[in-house]
């Protein structure tokens, strides 16, 4: 964990259902996406596993022990359906 | 062209894009909402996209289907919104010069649509509560996942969790995909090693197919690299593929290894296996290296930290048994021995990545012989006056490392548009210099004088020249890393200005297991000449 920052997150499908919102700006100390998952989890409520999950930050597809910046844009990925 | 939107798809003006006069083929996949799944009734479905990224890849998308489908133009429109039964809620069409790529173009794009594009669905049953597809608990079990696609590879005690997350983060080329290619990337990528990328110009071509294990009689004609990454993500969606029609030169070796975790030479030519051992090295990427005569097949690994390296392996050898060896093509192929190298291939890649090797192994040449169902190993020599690998060499290991091949080699016509330039023709020991055979101001220094080299590469821009161009090249990057940079090599040797040195040499009908048991001899008479 390391310096309080702001996150921006948003929800999609299964995840913005469990979430209640679209979107949420965080404030956080997680170091990494993983990290800011577990946190959602517990504090909002999601079930979805995270081991199931991909992310996105800042409009690009990236892995879960990304380290994460202030401002950046994460969205987590539940498996896709698309077709 | 790819696109989002939330109004009804128009099939037919879509398909006017796809009007071109070189185009002899469109294919049209259209995915529409049909009224059951999974045995219950489906109403309605709800597609939510994540917009930004869903347009950034399906672009890439398209992109990579094109680039891998060469003469394939693509057009991609997926829908979002509440969807009844039967509209359309992605139309994927492509105009194509022929319909095989075509075809693989738009099975590719529909694939990674399926696997990459951050679009869901939300699937409305009557009486129910509607699902998100893919994230229900009891789906999720049968997914493809990592954990349920390894699970038999991960509860080897050898790999286990750690190693699968090694496989799954290396990255590594396939040069070469014919009959040892297409069974190493396959065991490769069914692995789960995390990025693949082939290289390979060739065609599918039927006497390709009795050991091609890639291809089937449907794929002739179509570039070998396209069919072979759309097989190898249908046989494992986890990975990524990437084919790269191309052949591999002395201009694109370096971009092409550098970076690799593995490299593994599944080519059928001398050139091009120098080129991939001289520019691995360079780059400090391990070679995975196989060839085969018939029934007997001989197998090598190359760190770029060992001495004994490939032109340590031909030193000494009658230059014109490497030419022979050149020309692989139209040679008799008794397929098993191409399908058992190419997975001892694949069975020394996996392992180098998760640390399974000795040692030894690194030193080491392996034969089989499948006629006699033999198998042995022998330790390859060091040279140790080799310019790649020998005590020269790693003291020069200090010096910039990244010498661009490219600006190293040059074509007899680059030779003469660069004039003057002083030609070296490198002798071999015993060899004098053929006044009928070099340029006429040419000097003739024997290979091993480096210090004789260094001097006249110092003193003015100067053209080493070999039988072969081998020794050359791998003479002038050892001299440009150690400083000197009007040094160049000539492409081809001198037989490239002098043709009928290389067709004598080819009527000497020098054969390849006269070459393996020379390697043999070599390795069991310590008397043997370096
Ligand atoms: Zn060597």
């Amino acid at each position: 964990m390391g310096e309080p920052r702001k996150i921006q997150v948003r929800f999609f499908a299964v995840l913005r259902e469990q979430a209640g919102v679209s979107a949420l700006d965080w404030e956080t100390e997680a170091r990494t996406a993983t990290d800011l998952y577990g946190e959602l989890k517990a504090k909002r409520g999601l079930t979805f596993p995270a081991g199931l999950l991909r992310v996105s930050i800042n409009e690009r597809y990236a892995t879960m022990d990304t380290p994460l910046q202030a401002g950046d844009r994460v969205v987590f990925i539940p498996p896709v359906a698309g077709g | 062209m790819f696109g989002l939107t939330d109004q009804p798809i128009d099939s037919a003006a879509l398909h006017a894009k796809l009007a071109r006069a070189d185009a002899g083929a469109c294919v049209i996949f259209e995915g529409r909402v049909r009224n059951h799944h999974g045995g219950k009734p489906v109403t309605l479905l709800e597609y939510e996209a994540f917009d930004e990224l869903a347009r950034v890849e399906g672009a890439a998308i398209v992109e990579e289907a094109e680039r891998a489908h060469p003469g394939s133009f693509v057009t991609c429109v997926h829908r979002t919104g509440a969807l009844s039964i039967g509209e359309i809620a992605v139309w994927i069409g492509v105009a194509s010069a022929h319909r095989h790529a075509g075809f693989l173009a738009c099975r590719q794009v529909i694939e990674e649509i399926k696997r990459q594009l951050p679009v869901w669905k939300k699937e409305h049953h009557p009486g129910e509560e509607p699902q998100w597809v893919n994230c229900t608990v009891e789906v999720l079990p049968s997914r493809l996942s990592p954990e349920n696609y390894y699970e038999r590879q991960v509860s080897l005690p050898e790999v286990g969790p750690p190693g699968q997350t090694a496989l799954s983060a290396a990255d590594v080329l396939v040069a070469g995909l014919g009959g040892l290619g297409c069974p190493a990337a396959l065991y490769l990528a069914t692995s789960g090693v995390g990025k693949l990328t082939l290289v390979d110009v060739g065609k599918v071509e039927v006497s390709n197919l009795h050991r091609q294990v890639l291809f089937t009689a449907d794929d002739i004609g179509a570039f070998k690299v396209a069919v072979g990454a759309a097989r190898l993500r249908q046989h494992n969606p986890l990975v990524q593929v990437e084919g790269l029609p191309a052949d591999v030169t002395a201009a694109n070796v370096a971009a092409l290894v550098t970076g690799r975790t593995a490299v593994l030479d599944c080519t059928d030519n001398f050139a091009t296996r120098f080129l991939l051992h001289d520019a691995c090295r360079m780059a400090g990427v391990p070679l995975i290296s196989a060839a085969v005569y018939r029934f007997e097949g001989e197998l090598n690994l190359f760190s770029p930290a060992t001495p004994g390296c490939l032109h340590c392996l031909w030193s000494g050898q009658d230059a014109a048994a490497l030419e022979a060896a050149n020309n692989c093509s139209g040679e008799p192929v008794f397929a098993p021995t191409v399908g058992l190298m190419g997975i001892m291939q694949a069975a020394e890649t996996l392992k180098l990545l998760l640390g399974l090797t000795p040692a030894a192994n690194f030193k080491q040449t392996r034969l089989v012989n499948l006629l006699d169902g033999s198998t042995c190993a022998i330790e390859r020599n060091a040279d140790p006056a080799c310019v790649v690998c020998g005590p020269d060499a790693v003291q020069s290991a200090s010096a910039p490392h990244g010498v661009d091949i490219s600006s190293v080699m040059l074509t007899a016509e680059e030779v003469i548009a660069r004039a003057p330039l002083r030609t070296v023709a490198l002798l071999e020991d015993g060899e004098i210099l053929d006044a009928g055979k070099a340029p006429a101001a040419a000097i003739g220094i024997p290979v091993k004088d480096l210090a004789h080299l260094r001097a006249l590469a110092r003193e003015r821009p100067t053209l080493l020249a070999c039988r072969y161009g081998i020794r050359s090249a791998a003479l002038a990057r050892l001299l440009r890393r150690e400083g000197i940079d009007q040094v160049y090599s000539l492409i081809g040797g001198l037989a490239a200005i002098h043709p009928r040195d290389s067709r004598i040499a080819a009527d000497r009908g020098f054969r390849r297991h006269e070459i393996l048991s020379t390697h043999e001899k070599n390795a069991r008479d310590p008397s043997r000449n370096l």
